[in-house]
């Protein structure tokens, strides 16, 4: 089963994760732009971590045959900080028309304050003037508050539905969010919030029409083969193939394409950076040591 | 559009195709606002212009490049930095700083037909670092940007060693490395055997054409490891050894190349030896 983790915060895994997601069937993760677990000081430090997703995050993932994509954004809680909010407002522009941006997010609120709701709103409006889906980080604390607020923003600022991915909801965000026409994200953890058996007994009740799910593996407790596992879930509960790809296959790229960015073809192979590697059939290491390769 | 030099023609043959009327839009741009405009631009050339291979050989203001590792973003772009000359070297170095792994294989490709300068010095510091493979290609190979740095006093003689040294241990190939094969020194030969040392320590493979370079410039221990290649179970390896005795130029080893012949079946590794017996 080919499976598109859409939400995945790779900067904070180690290499063994990228080769056992690549072993089971991960081809395409996609790494929202986020906090990296204490807040950054300055502007430069936010240009550096998008850099580093646009650059370096994305050639370590194609080492293990895995393409690497991104969303861009000041995220809800760092939106808070004035040291840093504006001038990463400013700079996103350039980083939004990058080579494998295909959304802005995590955008959304947080500890649900006036602030993030002006830089929430400021993202709309870029995410607008690229032409870019957005990818909604929803409060942890006081979920379903958090849920309507945003959801009443978005309705407000007149932004497309179909241009909007909720995520990290549970059984209690569904029914809010199922007529709006967006696309539902549940992320499931080991030990708390949304998992593996809450999730098939979701599918059995909502169907995988518009819904995605994903790790949000970060730092902290949490597992990058999530999606793996869920997926041997929901064959073992005798969901058919089809669903089942559907789920963790279509729908993400169906919500992403949305940017015009995703190369479908490319999807289908591992990524490369060289054209002499696959073109011409005369790569650079014939003969050489095919383990630096 | 800002005429382009007789030599660029090739680069300007490329535009045909998807997307031309987005590219010509920007190449259109008078060069201030072309330059506002890079920062923007570069970042959606891959995507906009694609990859499709480049052919052919092309000859810009003495660099020699083979237009067979471009891709059409890589023409785009440099047609790009044409069209916004004169692009100072801190814009260069921002572009290439704030690029993604795409924008910075166009501008290696780009400052392989660009004058050197600064940005240049710059690229290829960072190159020195990268772990990119992709980077360190568009840097060393397909042109000779590495030897007419070195020549033009822009790279001095250890930081032309250390990127070559770099691209050795990354397994690219001298061949591909224009003019690098004509530039060997003593140190470079140095630290190529110790690299082979090591490789070897460790049971893994030699980069090929160590040798190649080691007989041009020869230090302690040269003249066993190229008599050595000859008897190599690989022939690439024993071709390379037998090169580099040739390149030794030395009368007292023409016995060896002479005692390897009847048994060496490869007609190129024998030409070499019949050469370096004759001495
Ligand atoms: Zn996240």
């Amino acid at each position: 089963m080919k499976i598109f983790e859409p939400h995945i915060h790779m900067f904070s895994r180690v290499t063994d994760d990228y080769e056992r997601m690549a072993l089971a069937g991960v081809r395409v993760v996609l790494e929202p732009a986020f906090w990296i677990g204490q807040p950054r000081t300055n502007v430069g430090a936010f240009v550096d971590y998008f850099d580093t997703l646009v650059g370096w995050e994305r050639f370590r993932a194609s080492q293990f045959g895995i393409h690497h994509v991104c969303t861009m954004a000041l995220n809800p809680r760092e939106a808070n900080d004035d040291r840093v909010n504006a001038d990463v407002l400013a700079v996103l522009p350039r980083y939004l028309e990058k080579d494998g941006v295909v959304g802005v997010g995590e955008i959304g609120l947080d500890d649900q304050t006036p602030t993030e709701e002006r830089f929430f709103l400021a993202q709309l409006d870029l995410a607008k003037a690229h032409g870019l889906p957005i990818l909604i980080h929803t409060p942890h604390r006081n979920k379903r508050r958090g849920f309507e607020r945003i959801i009443d923003l978005i309705r407000d600022a007149k932004f497309p539905w179909p241009h909007v991915l909720l995520d990290h909801g549970n059984e209690e965000t569904i029914p809010l969010t199922r007529d709006l026409g967006c696309v539902s994200g549940f992320s499931i953890y080991p030990n708390t919030k949304m998992d593996v058996h809450r999730m098939v007994a979701v599918i059995r009740e909502y169907g995988v029409e518009r819904i995605v799910v994903n790790s949000a593996a970060d730092w902290g407790i949490s597992d990058p083969l999530m999606i793996p596992k869920l997926v041997q879930a929901l064959l073992r509960a005798g969901f058919p193939d089809a669903t089942v790809e559907q789920l963790v296959w279509k729908n993400p790229i169906a919500f992403f394409a949305q940017s015009g960015r995703l190369d479908l073809a490319a999807l289908d192979r591992p990524p490369t950076a060289s054209r002499r590697e696959t073109h011409d059939g005369n790569t650079i290491l014939r003969g050489q040591d095919p383990d630096r390769s | 559009m800002k005429p382009v030099p007789p030599a660029l023609a090739a680069l300007e043959r490329a535009l045909a195709g998807p997307e031309e009327a987005w590219i010509r839009e920007r190449l259109d741009l008078d060069p201030a606002a072309a330059r506002a405009a890079l920062p923007v631009v570069f970042p959606a050339l891959a995507r906009r212009a694609g990859r499709a291979g480049l052919s052919g050989r092309i000859v810009v203001g003495g660099a020699h490049v083979d237009l067979g590792a471009w891709r059409r973003c890589d023409a785009v772009g440099t047609l790009l930095l044409h069209a916004a000359d004169p692009v100072d070297d801190a814009t260069l170095v921002d572009l290439f700083l704030r690029g993604d792994l795409e924008e910075r294989t166009i501008l290696l490709r780009a400052a392989s037909v660009r004058p050197l300068g600064a940005a240049t010095s710059r690229f290829l510091d960072e190159v020195q670092r990268t772990n990119v493979g992709a980077h360190l290609e568009a840097a060393c190979l397909d042109h000779d940007l590495l030897v007419r740095a070195l020549d033009g006093g822009l790279l001095s003689r250890d930081r032309f060693d250390r990127l070559v040294l770099k691209a050795a241990f990354n397994d690219l190939p001298l061949a591909r490395m224009e003019g690098v094969r004509e530039r060997p020194g003593a140190e470079l030969t140095r630290m190529l055997l110790d690299l082979a040392t090591e490789r070897e320590a460790a049971g893994r493979p030699v980069w090929r054409d160590t040798l190649r370079l080691a007989g041009g410039a020869p230090v302690a221990g040269t003249v066993a490891r190229v008599l050595g290649a000859l008897e190599h179970g690989d022939a690439t390896t024993r071709l390379a050894g037998a090169e580099a005795l040739l390149a030794l130029r030395r009368k007292d080893l023409a016995a060896y190349a002479a005692e390897r012949l009847p048994r060496e079946h490869r007609p190129d590794v024998r030409a070499a030896l019949e050469r370096a017996a004759a001495l």
